[in-house]
């Protein structure tokens, strides 16, 4: 669901699993308002309605008007990461996890010329 | 005089001991192959096409994998979380790298470009045709025959082909025009729709992992043309044409689903990590993570481990290891404990003996006490166990053109002819001179032309 | 409780050709009418099968491994015997929560079996033999004469132990192969224990860790409802003993000891887990019904249960927001507006994955399964609703193509079952009978292939050999 804070617009992203029959309290991840929910089978029951306390459960994102994303601890829930330091944009690996050489980063066609065992075994 | 020491060690060594060296992987390369002088076109996409051709490429067919001209297939553009790429992506385009979406499904192959649309590109294929024994492909039901290179006009040209098509659907009845996609196959199958948390319990349906029913439905479209090969080099000398759909195989897969349903009219619901049939027989939370110093979140979890205590005796010492001997007095009997309100009662009450531990410490004390069980082992732990990499399961591997990369082995084991890992892929293209001028008979000229005109 | 008359299937008729293609032109129905021509099952006997001259021992009990490799044998033309103890497999008595009334009972003989082996019980004959006795394993070594092809799952070395395992059959018939099928191995630090099923399988080969729900969505790893490494290492010890077949019919004259597991049989096509761990020590997470490498490529609930949706590039991408914004244009107006989202590979990551299918389920929330699916597909986009088997078995496309059908048992009655998916023009694969009571070949087989005679049979069964 949708949840579009009625007191600063940001846009919580009220993911479909968790939330699809949800009865609750989640989190504005932009102002930090309470608000209490109900779902049922993803459409919005009751609510949002303004309320105290803790949050039942985080909203997945969350970004302001403009797109800029909204995360952290606290704010949105964590992401399943496959190590510590995940970004998901291509990343450049040159030595592989026991130190040897593997051809994971962008290449220019001179870096083609010759034969490629050799390339791959000076490690350039 | 050797001959005969050898056979006699084999005849009295230890089996382990034996098991071990006849399937060394690392000796494969010393024994013959099972489908040599066999010539495979793949002529694929994606997971379902391409996968089917790679289990022959790993008994030692020379399967030839065709691709689109420049950027190849779709399946090199994708990757988990957008990270990790292996470079190049082709020699037209250095800078971009083959997605790992890509990996495990055309390894040991040569890898050619042609362009299917045009009529050059369909002349090629034909060439090819004539010399194969074996066409696979997974593109839309008709499109090939469209193009001039379908079952119907390859069996002219060559009719010892064993012509193999694999798709969601299938090329006849109502569906016919659905695309489709593993996920797809696997919920419409119904496979999806049982597995995962029970209802009851707040849970969903849960997609396998894997692309199960593509890397799987490959297997099947491999098992159904090797019998085709046998049968034309045995008995008949013709080929055939084999039509696979992904989701019918999902359909063959659900064990007593539809007898149960057809007799009795009850359908099948999730139950979960648990087994409706046998108790205990399932997976259960252990509270401890097994590295909680470890800065990887998929190492801070806790551990799950499947118990195995089916029978009586092994459910009375779980029950003593466990500490509770009302469990052990109340389910002594299977057909007691199967049922499902003591399941819901039996494993909840293993969780709770098992919070304050890992799964390292849980196995070991039901290792003490002979009772079955396995921990629930993420990637990492599987690629760095003694099992696998001495049975070579996952295998380091010397890739030519991309280095040291962890690679799954072979799924299963030969004596004589044991399949075997040669290289985990190519660029798009890689192939070309080799191939065309062996098989098509071009010269460097004609394929500088083809190539200006990316018809390969 | 009296059982609730159940309705005979199919529920609603299957459609015929006629109205299947009715106002299509005779372009568009020449080629789906051509592979009917070769495929269909209706002209499955009136082809040969691809494999009549093989004929298979299965003596593998208790797991699905092994009835799954021998079927693909069975289905393609081998002559299966199926070799179990005096009383019958143990897996004959598998039945959901213990329930005897959902086992099926011979006509005759009374006995019950279970439906998980009954499902693979197909074109297979049953004959009895007790391993356990020295008589029993001296007419095994008679019966590995007469066969191409031998399967057992007992524990690791076992059979070797009593002299009749591949060292010892080799010697005896040099053109048998052998194949041993297990969980995780006849060997290593980690081979199997007695009594280990799947999913030992599923969960040693890092397939349960990467199923199901991510902690942080409230998941935990999962496994197949169904022995599903079973399936795919039985499939595996399928390709293995074929490739054998062939290897000695081309070159050799010779069999050769074959080993499949499920577990391995599943490593090998976890696709990327390896590799990716390999090159920068990721550990492949799980991530429920969406995808780590393809965005929109996910399930997700709908109006009347879960809906499967796929287009992973720009094509689809915008052919599916088109759909969405027929209904909801706020959705898609926001989705094209969003700078985050206009590279394919950006839209990977996991926020933009909360905030596309959270996005799509305000469009999913107001359709059901089929309504979605017919919107999707006037824009050329694959998706599908996640069935249960009751829709499955009545599925038009599915009851059309055959792939639930009913078989008539002389011992059980009405079967309903999943078909073979072996479909082919020349030798397709095909169903013979579903099921078969305990040792119902014994005469036959014993007879034709020792020439046992009467007092044979009355000896070894008091002997309880057989």
């Amino acid at each position: 669901m949708l949840l579009t804070c009625p007191g600063c617009k940001t846009k919580n992203f009220l993911d479909p699993y968790p939330f699809w029959n949800f009865k609750g309290t989640t989190r504005c991840a932009g102002c930090g308002k309470i608000w209490r929910i109900e779902t049922a089978v993803g459409a919005c029951v009751a609510g949002p309605e303004a309320a105290d306390g803790k949050a039942d459960l985080l909203p997945g994102f969350a970004e302001k008007p403009d797109y800029s994303p909204i995360t952290g601890p606290g704010v949105t829930r964590a992401a399943p990461r496959a190590r510590k330091d995940s970004v998901c944009r291509p990343i450049p690996i040159q030595k592989n996890v026991r130190g040897n050489t593997v051809s994971g980063r962008p290449l220019k066609k001179e870096d083609l010329v010759g034969s490629r065992p050799r390339f791959i075994a000076e490690g350039k | 005089m050797a001959k005969d020491t050898a056979a006699t060690k084999q005849a009295t060594q230890p089996f382990e001991e034996f098991c071990k060296e006849t399937f060394d992987f690392k000796k494969a390369f010393g024994k013959p192959e099972a489908l040599k002088g066999y010539r495979v076109l793949s002529c694929t996409q994606y997971i379902l096409g391409p996968s089917c051709a790679s289990y022959m490429a790993e008994l030692g067919a020379e399967v030839i994998k065709i691709e689109a001209p420049r950027r190849g297939e779709a399946m090199r553009h994708t990757t988990p979380f957008n990270e990790p790429f292996l470079y190049p992506l082709s020699k037209w385009i250095p800078e971009r790298g083959t997605g790992l979406g890509f990996f495990g499904a055309n390894p040991n192959e040569y890898f050619i470009s042609v362009d299917f649309h045009k009529p050059e590109g369909q002349a090629i294929v034909k060439k090819l045709a004539a010399k194969a024994d074996v066409m696979v492909e997974n593109y839309r039901p008709g499109t090939f025959d469209r193009w001039g290179i379908g079952y119907r006009q390859l069996r002219e040209i060559n009719p010892r082909l064993v012509y193999c098509w694999l798709g969601g659907f299938g090329g006849w009845g109502p569906g016919r025009v659905r695309a489709s996609y593993d996920i797809l196959g696997q919920s419409q199958g119904g496979n999806f729709g049982m597995t995962g948390k029970q209802e009851f319990m707040g849970g969903a349906p849960a997609k396998h992992t894997i692309w199960l029913a593509d890397y799987w439905g490959g297997m099947m479209g491999a098992v159904q043309i090797l019998a085709a090969l046998y049968w034309r080099d045995k008995v008949s000398g013709e080929g055939t044409f084999t039509e696979y759909s992904q989701v019918h195989g999902v359909t063959r897969q659900l064990e007593y689903a539809l007898p149960l349903y057809g007799r009795h009219g009850i359908t099948r619901e999730r139950w979960g990590n648990w087994d409706t049939q046998f108790c205990v027989h399932g997976i259960i939370k252990c509270g401890k993570s097994s590295y909680p110093q470890s800065e990887n979140p998929q190492e801070n979890e806790e551990g799950y481990i499947l118990i195995s205590a089916y029978d009586d005796k092994d459910f009375a010492t779980l029950c003593k290891v466990a500490g509770d001997g009302k469990l052990a007095e109340k389910y002594a009997k299977h057909d007691a404990r199967v049922k499902a309100k003591s399941q819901m009662e039996i494993y909840p009450a293993l969780e709770k003996w098992a919070a304050d531990k890992s799964k390292e410490q849980v196995a070991a004390i039901l290792d003490k006490a002979n009772i079955n069980n396995q921990p629930v082992w993420n990637a990492k732990e599987v690629a760095n166990h003694p099992h696998w990499q001495q049975r070579g399961a996952v295998q380091w591997l010397d890739d030519p053109t991309f280095g040291d990369l962890l690679h799954q082995g072979p799924a299963y084991k030969m004596s004589h002819t044991p399949p075997r890992l040669k290289w985990a892929l190519k660029p798009v293209g890689a192939d070309n001179e080799y191939i065309l001028g062996k098989l098509a008979g071009l010269s460097a000229e004609e394929m500088r032309k083809l190539e200006e005109q990316e018809c390969i | 409780m009296a059982t609730p008359k159940v309705a005979p299937w199919p529920a609603i008729p299957i459609a015929k050709p006629d109205e299947v293609y009715a106002g299509l032109s005779d372009q568009a129905k020449d080629y789906p009418l051509f592979l009917e021509s070769i495929v269909r099952q209706e002209h499955n006997f009136e082809k040969p099968e691809a494999l009549a001259r093989l004929r298979v021992l299965d003596c593998s009990t208790r797991m699905m491994i092994g009835h799954w490799c021998s079927s693909m044998l069975s289905e393609l033309g081998a002559e299966v015997i199926q070799v179990e103890p005096p009383g019958g497999d143990p897996q004959r008595q598998n039945t959901p929560f213990g329930r005897r009334e959902y086992m099926f009972k011979d006509k005759e003989t009374g006995e019950e079996v279970g439906g998980q082996f009954l499902h693979e019980m197909r074109n297979k004959h049953s004959i009895t033999l007790n391993l356990e006795t020295e008589e029993g394993r001296n007419i095994l070594k008679d019966l590995a004469v007469h066969a191409d092809v031998i399967i057992e799952n007992a524990p690791p070395g076992q059979w070797d132990s009593w002299g009749i395992g591949y060292r010892q059959l080799r010697e005896i018939n040099p053109r048998l192969i052998y194949c041993w099928v297990g969980q995780r191995g006849q060997w290593g630090p980690a081979k199997d224990k007695p009594g280990v099923l799947d999913p030992t399988a599923q969960a040693s080969c890092g397939f349960v860790h990467g199923t199901g729900d991510p902690k942080e969505f409230g998941g935990q790893p999962t496994r197949s409802a169904l022995w599903m490494a079973d399936h795919v290492g039985g499939t595996c010890a399928a390709m293995g003993i074929l490739a054998a077949v062939l290897h000695r019919e081309n070159v050799s004259g010779e069999g050769q000891f074959v080993e499949a597991t499920s577990a391995e049989a599943i490593i090998r096509i976890l696709d990327y887990s390896w590799a990716w761990y390999s090159m920068d020590g990721s550990i492949r997470p799980r991530y429920g019904n969406w995808d780590l490498a393809i965005n929109i490529y996910a399930v997700n609930p709908c109006k009347d249960g879960y809906m499967m949706v796929g287009g992973g590039h720009d094509r689809l991408w915008y052919r599916i927001w088109r759909t969405v914004g027929d209904e909801q244009p706020a959705v898609e107006e926001d989705i094209l507006g969003d700078p985050h989202l206009r590279e394919v590979t950006e839209r990977l990551a996991h926020d933009m994955q909360v905030k596309t299918y959270t996005m799509l389920g305000e469009w999913l929330k107001d359709n059901a399964r089929s309504e979605a699916e017919r919107k999707l597909a006037k824009q050329q986009v694959a998706s599908g609703g996640v069935l249960y088997v009751n829709e499955v078995a009545e599925y038009p496309h599915f009851k059309y193509r055959g792939h639930v059908a009913e078989y008539e048992s002389p011992h059980y009655g009405k079967i309903l079952y999943g078909t073979t998916p072996f479909l082919q023009h020349k030798t397709p694969g095909r169903l013979k009978w579903l099921g078969r009571p305990t040792g119902y070949d014994n005469e036959d087989v014993y007879r034709r292939l020792l020439g046992f005679n009467k007092d044979d049979f009355k000896r070894l069964k008091q002997a309880k050999v057989i």
